[in-house]
């Protein structure tokens, strides 16, 4: 621990956690102790900010639910939840190299098993009336249980295979949700019960907080954070230790790593149910965040948009996970929200460049640019950043 | 151990910066989100006209949540170019209550992922939304809608699932009795009789699933076996739901589908020998459509129920449109969604006219205003009642015929009515 | 009876062009070990090529420039991206393929707006009738060509030098290598073949009984992926097999739609998923793919 540089939450300018993940890390960093050093060196970006830098942050991000209005803690709270399943995926796709692109399934699971869970019975709707904390657990282990279901076909495939084979989970989660009407509301989606904690509602009543009206949006974003901070030091410890060494192996080598004595179908299907348990926990936000269930969202589009994430932000890590998320979420948003004052982007209908076609362009070339020339993805240019400030000092 | 030291420099910097952030938002932040609650309260204008969000003394501002880059785009574009149209008119006559009004439109790409957050970022900054193209994001936020912000929301959608809504209103009949008259009007027309056996096509989803009510209610009444065919908005080729409707021996077929669903149904059923008339909902036809190889059969025996007269009518409001829709926007197409587009902009515009007369712009006022309005005419042929929330504004449809000479491609088969069947329809849940 | 074979003669020619679609897929996977998400934007290029020439250079002129040309844009993608891409992750070589197809198709659609168009084929809408059962004249050009075409490449595979390289390449690239084959060589033109490919199959999937190709026809490719890893991504003739399994799955549970109804409605799109997904349980690599030696 002589460092501060080897000690600190990552550069990410990025909702990395508040203040309360910072002490838990850095002890987890020492127990990480001497085995785990080679192998953080390659997952890990190298960081250069100190505990300082991260408890500003930290702070900031505490605050903002003061100043900012609800369409940006909107933003920034979808932002949150797919950075929690974009750790999750990170951990599948990045560090063991399982390509999936079911990840929207798990997602509806987490956030249409809440609403099951959580919710009264409503007309024709089932609900269980569940407390809150239960219907949150509840969720997220019906998303692990249903990447376990699939494990016969994620522990044995890989790859492509995998990928395309995790599309029909995809194709069969859109049909599911457009005809059980009586779980899921069918094409209109079900409300989604506001989540209740220890006497506190996150629901849209004012409670005036130093003489600011909290709503929904301010009040989660609150449990967002903890729940973020929460995935990512839990995250951060998978990849750091011996599990992650031995992900990290099935994908670099997979025979090999089975002759090491790694049981890369049980590992590849425990990843596939970890990383479908991530998934599930962002749907939860998801669906506090949106307070209606729209099946829609959950298809096709949403799974690449994952895999952009985390490309973009860098494969293999939970910063990179982050990263990538805050960028290809906010990215839409503010195209949108500004595309008067932008130029190159024209107002829709008016026949130049749309916003929304903007953001496709952008991320999608940020996909391959980041690739061919920033492998290791957006962190890693902060960390080339902090590398050539220095040289020069 | 020399990096380590500027390393430190470097961090300190860097928390400096981040704390004087955090310090200068904290200090222009306090201003705007403390105490009040949301911004642009409630006041009353020079004019004595009372007003609360999106109205000022100068201008009234209107929000449009549409899709112009996603499946829906080309629906998305003419509404909204036609609503715009409309809001230009508007304001070259000297605007409403002397104040200009203002559209700012939202594109979601049919994404509720930005469907939403685009509904949270106008809803502070208008007086309603003259569009909100996209059922389930309405329905996503409904319960703000009703519950906080009681602002009216005019959604480009016509599923009878939309009703009981105070603020949201939809214009024109919805698809159940749309579809109850298409099926009353084949039956009228004697193309089918009682006994008969009529297939049904339709999308899976809200606008599909209402029509099928429609049809159920039809043809029990009327003494007539449905054969369902339920289809998502990818199938394209129709060819085995038309070998089932053939294995059935269907009299008639109703489609409740998209336009391309609809010109394979009709081309596929011609070249398979199953010689029946088809008749579609609002939604079933494009004028695109007449240029490709299913034109010349879309022009035999398919029609079209909707609650609008086409934009090819030589009525003069749709005339003008016509003209005027051409003259601004030369190269796009003139289809029925310019008419949608400008009846539900009217619509929005005679309530704000209405509410300036009662001296109260508020969104109650607007909201009241529009409920007060029992016999509104658009000039598109049909007088809407918009005085109860529980019911669509009309019941009646318009049986149009696709026609390539006519500009839009449709006019008018038979004049609008209600068949006995939808004006005994009940829009209970 | 008539029923089910109009069903299964509709199945089997729209199998056959998924079986086009999925033959690129494979060609490129074998060559470059890349599982190709643009194909979709491939398949959209080439259409669109065609529709919008067709009235100036004819037909059969523009069918020819679109398939130059998606095979130009395959080559082009595999000549800017893949080819610079240093590492070794073939599973980052996927999301980069979707990178390219998010580019492409939002050109594409930007292009095609509100547009339909037509292909303006000869075969219109005239149908084929045998006795009782009917089939449109598009879908008999459909399953010939697509036989043609799949049969001259299974030839080319075993006969001709382009062939052997391929394949060489596929069992073991830097063997290949070392015996003279040309690996950038062989990488671009299976981009080029998957792109020609995928035009013919463009042009099919727009012609009647579809009004024609419009923004949403990219989405169809979706339908070729559970045909190519069905088959086995490695092997021709799993193409061939799975894209025929998925037409007629798919066309069978459409039609007998009434007689599903336990599995809910609408099922068509679904079932070539579910049937993808049963022969994975069993067969892992699919069909006809080359299982692995190596079992850990």
């Amino acid at each position: 621990m002589s460092e501060p540089a080897e000690t600190s939450v990552s550069a990410a300018p990025a909702p990395a956690g508040p203040a309360a993940s910072e002490a838990p890390s850095s002890t987890a960093g020492s127990t990480g102790g001497r085995h785990g050093r080679r192998a953080r060196a390659r997952v890990l970006p190298p960081r250069r900010a100190t505990a300082y830098t991260a408890a500003a942050g930290g702070l900031l991000l505490l605050a903002l639910p003061f100043y900012l209005d609800r369409f940006w803690l909107q933003a920034g709270l979808l932002a949150m939840a797919a950075a929690i399943g974009a750790i999750g995926l990170n951990l599948l796709t990045g560090a063991t190299g399982q390509l999936s692109l079911g990840h929207s399934f798990f997602l509806a699971v987490g956030a249409y098993g809440y609403c099951v869970l959580a919710g009264g019975r409503d007309g024709e709707l089932t609900g269980l009336g569940l407390p809150g904390w239960l219907a949150v657990t509840g969720a997220v282990a019906l998303a692990g249980l249903a990447g376990g279901l699939f494990s016969p076909i994620a522990g044995r495939l890989r790859g492509a295979y995998l990928g395309i084979a995790t599309l029909a989970l995809v194709f069969i989660g859109q049909h599911v949700l457009l005809n059980a009407h009586d779980l899921t509301g069918g094409y209109n989606g079900r409300p989604v019960p506001p989540l209740s904690l220890f006497g506190l509602t996150f629901d849209d009543t004012e409670t005036v907080v130093a003489a600011v009206p909290f709503q929904s949006m301010e009040k989660l974003w609150y449990a967002g954070l903890v729940l973020l901070a929460v995935c990512a030091f839990f995250a951060h410890g998978v990849l750091r230790d011996r599990p992650g060494r031995a992900l990290n192996a099935i994908r670099d080598h997979r025979i090999a790593a089975g002759v090491m004595g790694v049981p890369v179908a049980r590992q590849r299907a425990g990843v596939f149910v970890l990383s479908s348990m991530y998934a599930g926990l962002a749907g939860v936000l998801l669906a506090l965040v949106f307070q209606q269930t729209v099946p829609e969202y959950f298809g096709i589009v949403l799974a690449l948009e994952y895999l952009a994430m985390i490309v973009i932000g860098g494969l293999g890590s939970v910063s990179g996970a982050v990263t990538g998320a805050v960028f290809v979420t906010l990215l839409p948003q503010i195209l949108t929200r500004y595309s008067e004052a932008l130029p190159l982007v024209s107002a829709p209908g008016t026949g130049g460049v749309a916003p929304g076609e903007m953001s496709r362009y952008l991320y999608g070339a940020a996909i391959v640019a980041i690739v061919l020339f920033l492998p290791g993805g957006l962190v890693r240019l902060a960390a080339r950043r902090g590398h050539t400030q220095k040289d020069e000092a | 151990m020399k990096t380590v030291k500027t390393q430190k420099k470097h961090t300190a910097r860097a928390a400096a910066v981040v704390a004087a952030t955090a310090l200068a938002l904290i200090a222009t932040g306090c201003s705007s989100k403390a105490g009040g609650g949301d911004s642009g309260g409630a006041g009353t204008g020079a004019d004595g006209v009372r007003t609360d969000k999106g109205v000022t003394d100068e201008t009234i501002r209107i929000g449009a949540l549409t899709d112009m880059t996603g499946v829906y785009a080309s629906l998305g574009k003419s509404v909204t170019q036609a609503q715009q149209l409309y809001i230009d008119q508007i304001n070259s006559d000297g605007g409403i209550c002397g104040r200009k009004l203002e559209l700012t439109v939202r594109d979601h790409g049919y994404d509720a992922g930005k469907a939403i957050p685009a509904y949270t970022e106008l809803q502070p900054k208008v007086v309603g939304f003259v569009q909100f193209l996209g059922s389930p994001f309405v329905s996503a936020v409904k319960e703000r809608i009703d519950g906080q912000h009681k602002v009216l929301v005019l959604p480009q959608a016509w599923s009878a699932d939309l009703l009981g809504s105070e603020y949201i209103r939809v214009i024109g009949a919805t698809y159940d009795v749309e579809t109850v008259n298409a099926i009353d009007f084949l039956l009228k027309e004697g193309k089918i009789a009682e006994g008969d056996t009529i297939g049904h096509v339709y999308f899976e989803g809200d606008y599909g699933e209402n029509a099928l009510k429609g049809a159920e209610h039809a043809a029990q009444k009327a003494g007539l076996t449905l054969v369902e065919q339920k289809i998502k908005p990818t199938d394209e080729d129709m060819s085995a739901q038309v070998a089932a409707f053939k294995k059935a021996g269907v009299k008639a077929i109703v489609i409740s589908a998209g336009p391309r669903q609809a010109a394979s149904l009709v081309g596929v059923s011609a070249a398979a020998g199953l010689n029946v008339p088809i008749i579609g909902n609002n939604s079933a036809f494009a004028p695109q459509l007449l240029k490709t190889q299913a034109g010349p059969v879309l022009q035999k025996d398919y029609y079209v129920a909707a609650s609008t007269l086409p934009i090819g009518s030589e009525e003069p409001e749709p005339a003008r449109l016509a003209r005027k829709y051409a003259e601004a926007y030369p190269d796009d197409i003139l289809d029925n969604g310019v008419a949608a587009g400008w009846s539900a902009a009217s619509v929005f515009g005679a309530a704000l006219k209405q509410a300036c007369d009662d001296k109260d712009l508020t969104r109650e006022g607007v909201v009241k205003a529009l409920t007060s309005m029992e016999d509104h005419d658009g000039g598109f042929g049909i007088r809407h009642d918009f005085s109860d929330p529980g019911l669509p504004s009309t019941r009646e449809s318009f049986i149009l015929k696709p026609d390539g000479k006519t500009e839009g491609g449709l006019k008018v088969y038979r004049e609008a009515e209600a068949s006995k069947n939808a004006q005994a329809f009940s829009f209970e849940k | 009876m008539t029923t089910f074979v109009e069903l299964l003669l509709s199945g089997l020619s729209i199998g056959s062009v998924y079986a086009l679609i999925a033959l690129g897929f494979v060609i490129i996977f074998k060559a470059t070990e890349v599982v190709n998400f643009a194909h979709a934007s491939l398949l959209l290029a080439g259409g669109y090529l065609t529709a919008v020439l067709r009235d100036d250079i004819g037909f059969w002129a523009a069918l020819l420039v679109g398939v130059a040309g998606a095979a130009a844009v395959g080559a082009l993608v595999e000549f800017l991206v893949i080819r610079r891409y240093r590492g070794h992750d073939h599973s980052v070589l996927a999301i980069v393929t979707i990178g390219v197809d998010i580019v492409l198709v939002t050109e594409l659609t930007r292009q095609i707006g509100a547009r339909v168009l037509p292909m303006g084929d000869p075969w219109g809408d005239e149908v084929l009738t045998l006795g009782a059962v009917s089939i449109p004249q598009t879908r008999v050009a459909a399953f010939v060509t697509a036989t043609l075409i799949i049969g001259a490449f299974l030839l080319a595979f075993r006969f001709t030098s382009w062939g052997v390289a391929m394949r060489a390449v596929a069992e073991h690239p830097e063997t290949a290598a070392l015996m003279g084959i040309r690996l950038g060589r062989v990488s671009s033109s299976a981009w080029a073949v998957a792109g020609g490919l995928a035009t013919v199959a463009a042009l099919f999937l727009t012609v009647f009984p579809t009004p024609g190709l419009e923004r949403g026809t990219s989405l169809v490719a979706l339908k070729a992926f559970p045909a190519a890893i069905l088959g086995g991504l490695d092997s021709t003739t799993g193409a061939l097999a799975g894209g025929l399994i998925i037409g007629v799955t798919q066309s069978m549970a459409a039609g007998y739609q009434s007689d599903l109804t336990f599995l809910g409605r609408g099922i068509g799109d679904l079932a070539p998923y579910l049937v993808m997904l049963l022969v994975l349980l069993v067969r892992p690599a699919g069909l006809f793919g080359t299982r692995e030696l190596s079992r850990v």
